[in-house]
């Protein structure tokens, strides 16, 4: 009952996603390097946003955070959603299962029974184009091919067998960044695509400002060592050329700041 | 944003996965890969059979050091015509077996023990890999000492032989997990046991069969020693016994035959066991570097 409660609250509230002050430091004394620095962040159920920074930023940590794989040495995070799904810059697939075995697998783990599992593996497999693939293993596949795999694994593991009305969350860290422009260019499009069918929110972080604008609702900059968030554009009112020169012009200023002279 | 690109998207993307797929390479027909595999071990066997009949026929050494090999060949069939090989083989094999097989029991969760828990790791971990190296015949003498001339003193030697290297296998199986794969297991909701049942046993499995191998190996050849040095009715009639009636009768055409016969039983054992696991464990993860 309380679930049921909490759950239309946070609906109600709108947020998937609520970072405050979110701080971490990797270290101590001397040693100790800030990579993340005050960071407030909130994300919208079923929202795309996109984050944006140059390497060091803390962009991954940041990640990491939200995934629950490492804890925040400052601040809070609060998660209104179910567990969320990550997916990696590469596949990380498992290499002993067949395609439709790694979708199989967080199902598997969350519960689900062998009927549903297949209807839904069959489901997923369809919803990222790759019905006929099921029965290859990873290195059969290419690396556009296996990062769909990986996608409609993270989709599988938002999925729960009780508690469907909690809504996703899905964490993205540079998918597309290993893979070749043209794969990368399709893929962005199935993204969108997968995006829209679903209701799962996603955070995506990325270094590529392009990327960022095409993809996201909202592209939000952070800085690097430590991470803080610089400052944040909605992709809705600019034609996507001038909102993506503006936001490169603001990544160089702030990258130029850690020139040493 | 949904662009107008997103409608012919499927067409690329085919075209994509086609293009990008890697190929697989057509394999060959069974009968001649299997002939390509056993050619050259058979003309390498018919050159050393060769050189052997022409040192024998030069007469070097005196005939009870060096037989004819047709002299060993008939000691062998000696062996067969009487179906004592059968008691022979079979003393030995089904020890080993055992010994094998209960090393495996033994082994797996001790290398499970020392892989993840760091202070196990660190107590015990650097004695399993000098246990390695510490050949077992030496245990030899102590487990007469406290086990007696029986059975129980045999399989010792086996465990002390085999333990060390299935143990180890496991472990540097799971050192060699590349740490994404845990992690996403976590992502996916895996607990403890679940990831060590899902991600951590399969993802081990490559290192885990080396050490299967190399612990078969190392059981057969701690049993040879211990049969060889452990005399007594009670043990039966194994190989390391034959070999050691061949010793006493100075018969080295008996001795000959008798060493054959243990590196023919280590080797098919290898080949029709534990080769075809590896292959088909290493074939369906697309490492096949090292399989022609």
């Amino acid at each position: 009952m309380t679930a049921t409660l909490s759950t239309s609250e946070h609906v109600q509230s709108g947020i998937a996603v609520e970072l405050s002050a979110v701080g971490k430091v990797f270290g101590r004394g001397q040693q100790a390097v800030a990579a993340l620095d005050g960071v407030d962040l909130t994300v919208a159920p079923g929202e795309f946003v996109c984050l944006l920074g140059a390497s060091g930023c803390g962009k991954s940590t940041l990640l990491n955070l939200v995934a629950g794989l490492d804890a925040p040495t400052a601040g809070e995070i609060v998660l209104n959603t179910s567990r969320p799904a990550v997916m990696f810059q590469e596949a990380a697939l498992m290499p002993w299962l067949t395609a439709a075995r790694n979708i199989d697998l967080p199902l598997r783990l969350a519960g689900f029974g062998k009927a549903d599992r297949q209807t839904k593996v069959a489901e997923l497999l369809d919803l990222v184009r790759l019905s006929g693939a099921g029965t290859k293993r990873p290195h059969e596949l290419s690396g556009g091919m296996r990062q769909r795999v990986a996608l409609a694994r993270s989709l599988a593991a938002t999925q729960r067998v009780q508690g469907a009305d909690e809504p996703a969350m899905l964490l993205m860290d540079e998918p597309f960044a290993a893979l070749d422009a043209i794969t990368r260019d399709v893929l962005q499009g199935e993204l969108l695509r997968v995006y829209e069918r679903t209701n799962t929110a996603v955070l995506f972080v990325t270094h590529d400002v392009r990327e960022a604008v095409r993809l996201g609702q909202r592209v939000v900059l952070l800085s690097s060592r430590p991470g803080r968030v610089v400052q944040e554009w909605s992709t809705k009112d600019e034609t996507n050329e001038s909102l993506t020169e503006e936001i490169t012009a603001r990544l160089r200023e702030v990258i130029s700041t850690h020139a040493k002279s | 944003m949904p662009s107008p690109e997103v409608q012919d998207l499927s067409k690329v993307e085919a075209g994509l996965d086609a293009l990008d797929t890697p190929t697989t390479t057509q394999t060959e027909p069974r009968r001649r890969r299997v002939l390509r595999a056993a050619l050259p071990p058979v003309i390498a066997l018919v050159v050393v059979v060769a050189i052997w009949q022409a040192l024998w026929a030069a007469a070097f050494w005196p005939e009870f050091q060096l037989p004819a090999p047709l002299a060993v060949w008939s000691k062998f069939e000696d062996l067969v015509g009487t179906g004592k090989i059968w008691e022979v083989l079979w003393t030995s094999i089904h020890r080993a077996a055992l010994g094998f097989l209960a090393a495996v029991v033994i082994a797996t969760p001790l290398g499970l023990l020392v892989a993840k828990v760091r202070h196990v790791r660190a107590a015990i971990g650097p004695l399993l890999s000098g246990l390695q190296s510490l050949p077992s015949v030496a245990w030899v003498p102590a487990a007469i000492l406290w086990f007696g001339l029986n059975d129980g003193s045999i399989y010792f030697v086996v465990l002390a032989g085999s333990i060390p290297s299935i143990a180890n296998g496991l472990v540097a199986g799971i050192d060699q997990i590349p740490p994404i794969l845990p992690r996403v297991g976590k992502t996916l909701g895996a607990g403890k046991l679940a990831a060590a049942r899902f991600i951590l046993l399969p993802a081990a499995l490559p290192g885990y069969i080396a050490g299967l191998k190399q612990g078969w190996a190392f059981s057969w050849r701690s049993l040879m020693a211990a049969e060889l040095i452990a005399q007594s009715p009670d043990l039966g009639f194994g190989l390391g016994a034959y070999l050691n009636e061949g010793s006493n009768y100075n018969d080295m055409a008996e001795v000959l035959t008798a060493i054959f016969l243990i590196l023919i039983v280590g080797i098919g054992i290898d080949l029709l066991l534990f080769r075809p696991i590896e292959r088909a464990v290493l074939r369906a993860r697309g490492l096949t570097g090292a399989l022609t």
